[in-house]
């Protein structure tokens, strides 16, 4: 068992040199660069200094745009003068020292703006995880239990539809009816404009989780469903196993077979539901960050992408990478730890 | 004589289906929607359906543009027919009929002194309103529903084919090839694959065929990796075997013996493939990184709503559209998969 995740552990560096690889060499060969971008700047900006400087600068026509020796200085320090690999390379190293490069748009660290932004999607994250869980077991517990009942099939159609439309459209339709209409709650952000002025901890406490209401229930409205389905199917096939079957026929009574027998068993795959949901949470979170306005990695990443800021957009994509590798594995582990009978080689 | 020969068994998993009435309803409803979305120009379009006019009948639905010179105006481009059916109202000379919703999902309608968005209204035959630049919403969203149907219609026939192919050669002759594309496989399955494939669009922009051809490139895993699973348990099984011993090629054991009986399977995914295509598309659409600007596309007019919350009918229409269309394909195929694997389980009064 040790052995294999051993192995797994060890898988994860062909993996995440694959990816990055992939990346890096596309945003090689891609136009508007950081220093296409750079030399526009110049020239917007020497068009902007307009007529009146005109005359002081000495260099006649040519004078707005950078000259061979500046770009080469500037193909330099972002390290474009070399062949792709040997860039790479030179990247892969800084990696592991934990050193991700400059971002090109911020002029600061890329580990620092990932830093500042990583807490915010992990807030996310983790409540939503909490919060899907406290809806899904009860839900998925009362539907298995009342099977083929009213209740079951009017849940189910809300579980459907909860299913069916993606999250972060759950999440414009929020935006529409209780931003926009009814002014309840706040159009995005993570907190709001007067934080710091805030009194107590508390009140700062209140603020977030006021700016979070609705991104959480998009997030939740995204992740219930498969959860809540989930937990029915596992409950009802542990409630139709024999071991059930003979804990009723010895005289147990109903409710304890289920809470003793058949919900410890069913919470097993719920349990090691988490490691897939790091995924989700950092693949869906492009999108709600967005439409909030929330400034997580998901937004960064995005951000960083149409800005074409591409030291944020590797630094976005190792520690995302990384985050589902590790979760994956986690979320093994988990099954070996909660199931004794499951067999790892 | 019946056109398909099915199988008892096949019988009755379609007696099953039609049972299950919210799938089974769902299902002609969006068969009906697709074919008609597929005459879309002759239910929606700035083109009339039929022109009669000084005796000449005329229907330019299809084929080549008719020169306003020809129907009586000074300009050489294309007739306008809502102009035209306005001039011919009264007078004997002919008529025009025109589409439910006559307007075509590029052209801007302005008016003089405002700005779009306009709301919905029936006196302008916007039913839906128009969108930041005056397109009409209806319009654009029809072509846009066509788009994305097709695309993800097209992407599920090309990730399908790759996939039984890739998964099946796996399963059936596992060893080294097996272990080629289990590794490729694991490594591919961890890319952050919206993440790429918004950096890859966002340096070339992409068109119809080649976004499906970005989403390919991780979309084939999952079926791959389930007709490999499916393959395996098949393979192992007595019949596979008997066959064999009888002499049957490799060849004929998967293509008359396994695949039969893996197609149960694979149908009961093509619903969630489906959606799955279209929230693909629509959310690169909405980030802007789908396809190139003036195609009619649902992200589109979701990110143009979510940026105008004031104008209401922009986004309500399209998440409407998406909700009924997507919730309609996964009822369709929650009810394909319970009448294939009913699964019946004990109770407990």
């Amino acid at each position: 068992m040790t052995q294999y995740f051993i192995r797994r552990l060890l898988l994860i560096v062909p993996t995440f040199i694959g990816i990055t690889i992939l990346v890096f060499v596309i945003t090689r060969f891609v136009p508007g660069g950081p220093i296409e971008r750079m030399i526009a700047e110049v020239q917007q900006a020497a068009m902007q200094g307009g007529a009146g400087t005109m005359q002081s600068t000495t260099s006649g026509i040519g004078g707005a745009t950078l000259d061979e020796d500046q770009i080469r200085q500037l193909e330099q320090y972002y390290g474009f003068d070399k062949p792709v690999l040997v860039s790479y390379w030179d990247w892969l190293i800084k990696v592991v020292q934990f050193d991700l490069g400059v971002s090109t748009r911020y002029s600061e660290p890329v580990w620092d703006t990932i830093r500042e932004r990583l807490p915010v999607s992990a807030f996310y994250g983790i409540t939503t995880m909490l919060i899907t869980y406290f809806i899904s077991i009860p839900l998925g517990y009362l539907k298995a239990i009342r099977h083929n009942s009213h209740f079951d099939h009017a849940s189910s159609v809300v579980v459907f539809i909860g299913y069916a439309i993606p999250s972060y459209v759950v999440g414009i339709i929020l935006l529409v009816v209780f931003a926009s209409n009814l002014e309840w709650f706040p159009m995005g952000g993570f907190y709001g404009d007067d934080f710091d002025d805030l009194e107590s901890k508390w009140e700062q406490a209140a603020d977030v989780f006021y700016h979070a209401a609705l991104p959480l229930m998009a997030y939740v409205a995204g992740s219930f469903a498969v959860m809540t389905f989930m937990m029915k199917n596992a409950l009802m096939d542990n409630l139709a196993a024999d071991y059930v079957r003979t804990a009723i026929a010895k005289g147990m009574p109903f409710r304890e077979a289920i809470t003793r027998h058949a919900m410890r068993n069913s919470l097993i795959p719920i349990a090691t539901h988490f490691g897939n949901n790091i995924s989700v949470i950092i693949g869906g979170s492009f999108l709600i960050e967005k439409i909030f306005n929330i400034d997580g990695l998901g937004l960064l990443g995005y951000e960083s992408i149409v800005e074409r800021d591409y030291p944020i957009v590797m630094g976005v994509l190792v520690i995302s990478a990384i985050l589902q590798l590790v979760g994956n594995i986690l979320s093994d582990i988990c099954v070996a730890v909660v199931d004794p009978r499951v067999q790892f080689r | 004589m019946p056109v398909f020969n099915f199988n008892p068994l096949t019988l009755n998993k379609i007696k099953r289906f039609k049972s299950i009435r919210r799938g089974y309803y769902s299902f002609i409803i969006f068969t009906l929607l697709v074919l008609l979305s597929c005459a879309a120009e002759m239910l929606v379009n700035s083109r009339a359906l039929v022109v009669a006019y000084q005796g000449q009948w005329y229907f330019p639905t299809y084929g080549d543009i008719i020169p306003g010179t020809q129907l009586g105006f000074e300009y050489e481009y294309e007739t306008n027919y809502r102009v035209l059916k306005k001039r011919l109202q009264g007078s004997d000379s002919g008529f025009v009929l025109l589409p439910p919703i006559p307007y075509n999902p590029y052209e801007t309608d302005l008016k003089n002194n405002q700005f779009p968005p306009f709301p919905p209204s029936f006196e302008d035959q916007h039913y839906l309103g128009t969108d930041t630049i005056g397109r009409d919403v209806a319009a654009r969203l029809v072509y846009g529903f066509r788009t994305a149907i097709f695309f993800s219609l097209i992407l599920l026939v090309v990730s399908y084919l790759i996939g039984v192919s890739i998964g099946a050669a796996m399963g059936y002759f596992g060893g080294l090839f097996d272990l080629l594309f289990q590794r490729i496989i694991e490594i591919w399955s961890n890319i952050p694959f919206l993440y790429v494939i918004m950096i890859v669009s966002s340096i070339m922009i992409p068109n119809f065929y080649t976004l499906i051809a970005i989403i390919l490139v991780f979309g084939w895993i999952q079926m791959t990796w389930y007709m490999r699973t499916v393959t395996y348990k098949e393979k192992a099984r007595e019949y596979v075997m008997a066959a064999r011993a009888l002499g049957a090629s490799h060849k004929r054991v998967i293509f008359n013996h396994i695949l039969p009986n893996t197609i149960s399977i694979i149908v009961t995914f093509i619903p969630f493939s489906i959606a799955n295509g279209i929230i693909a598309l629509t959310s690169l659409d909405y980030l802007g990184f789908g396809l190139p600007a003036p195609t009619p596309s649902w992200g589109e007019l979701l990110s143009q709503g979510s940026n105008n919350l004031e104008s209401v009918w922009i986004v309500s229409s399209v998440i409407v559209a998406m909700t009924v269309i997507l919730v309609m394909v996964t009822f369709i195929g929650e009810a394909i998969r319970e009448a294939f694997d009913p699964k019946k389980h004990t109770t407990y009064e």
